[in-house]
């Protein structure tokens, strides 16, 4: 499985022992290596390439001073990747996280069929870039990267319910918008945000 | 019915989750390798100088304020007898190891102040009216202290060209703790 771009990939003690030593070299082969899984990470939660640019140097930026920090127990990508995120919903509270868009309180229909199953990627990239800032940082934590409710709430200093209905708005949301693109225009929308 | 509607939903949620995860991971526009490196060693300059020029600046603060209630014990006036004193035998040494004390605070301030200037990080137009407002003041103190002769006049002249040295210090250590501040609201989403 090709790993490039994404967090999946292991870093050896040596190379950490290096970074924790300060050597701007070991931080450069990280960097390097996990470039893209972090510029993914950071756009994906902001929906914005400044902001996503900002994320990525700031959080890499963390992870070489507190390199130190950086106990072992968990696989360095890990820590990594959660720096990445903290930083990404750092901005976003900082920036625009209040401006959360109140959606029709009408729940969505279970029943019908799961229009992302047949938009292509740059259809869903566009319909996620559309989704209110909150909405989609709690998609993507929770069905990308893992989080449970509970974890999202305490990102984001809320509750669990919160996280829930922000799930379940951007869901809903998410049908709405790619629905027609579904029926109407499949696979014809380009993007500039993906390589 | 409540079983199938789950397993929908759990299956709605498992082909959302796959296709959010089947997008193609980004490239950056631009590597921002160059400018992180640059930050790091900026930093890496910013944090040496602060580690070397706080202790010591931390230090003639310290000796100041502990030798101050003494300087000023000493120049204080028993006026009339010591004027008087002073006046009848136009021979009294006017606490010279105070000034001197106080001479060597200053220039170890000065050369901080100038270590600053000289290697420290740019000043915005506003520190700057204010770094040049402050030189102008040193300037002033300066001419009044060629011109002091009373003692006490002199130890409150070096005294207020030390505290201005300091206020000229500190506007140079600005753009540092400004760019090392974040909002310690932000501390705790880094825990792991």
């Amino acid at each position: 499985m090709d790993t490039q771009g994404t967090f999946r990939q292991t870093v050896e003690p040596a190379l950490v022992r290096r970074l924790q030593r300060g050597e701007l070299a070991a931080f450069e082969t990280i960097y390097r290596r996990f470039e893209r899984a972090a510029w993914t990470l950071a756009l994906r939660l902001t929906g914005r390439a400044d902001v996503a640019q900002e994320v990525l140097q700031d959080a890499m930026l963390k992870a070489f001073e507190r390199a130190r920090q950086f106990r072992g127990d968990a696989p360095f990508a890990a820590w990594l990747r959660k720096l990445v995120v903290n930083e990404a919903l750092m901005q976003l509270r900082h920036d625009r996280l209040h401006v959360i868009e109140l959606f029709d309180e009408t729940h969505a229909d279970d029943d019908a069929p799961a229009p992302w199953a047949h938009a292509d990627s740059a259809t869903l990239d566009r319909a996620l870039n559309r989704l209110p800032d909150a909405a989609r940082a709690v998609l993507w934590l929770y069905h990308v990267e893992g989080y449970t409710h509970l974890e999202i709430a305490e990102q984001f200093g809320r509750s669990t319910s919160f996280s829930k209905s922000q799930l379940a708005r951007a869901t809903k949301r998410l049908r709405e918008l790619l629905a027609p693109q579904a029926e109407d225009t499949p696979c014809t929308i380009g993007s500039t945000t993906t390589a | 019915m409540h079983d199938r509607l789950d397993h929908h939903r759990m299956t709605g949620d498992a082909s959302l989750a796959a296709a959010l995860r089947a997008l193609p991971a980004s490239t950056p526009a631009r590597d921002a390798w160059p400018e992180l490196a640059s930050r790091i060693r900026r930093r890496r300059v910013v944090r040496k100088a602060v580690w070397f020029t706080l202790p010591a600046a931390f230090a003639a603060g310290m000796a100041l304020t502990l030798a101050w209630p003494h300087l000023q014990r000493s120049t204080a006036s028993p006026a009339p007898v010591r004027v008087a004193m002073q006046s009848s035998s136009h021979a009294t040494p006017p606490a010279a190891p105070d000034i001197d004390a106080l001479q060597a605070s200053s220039q170890q301030w000065q050369a901080w102040v100038q270590t600053l200037d000289r290697d420290g990080a740019p000043l915005d137009g506003r520190q700057l009216t204010q770094a040049v407002a402050l030189q102008d003041r040193i300037g002033l103190v300066d001419l009044q202290l060629s011109a002091a002769r009373n003692p006490s006049t002199t130890v409150g002249l070096w005294q207020q060209r030390i505290t201005l040295l300091q206020q000229l210090g500190l506007l140079h250590l600005q753009p540092y703790l400004v760019a090392t501040q974040r909002p310690a609201s932000h501390d705790h989403l880094i825990s792991m």
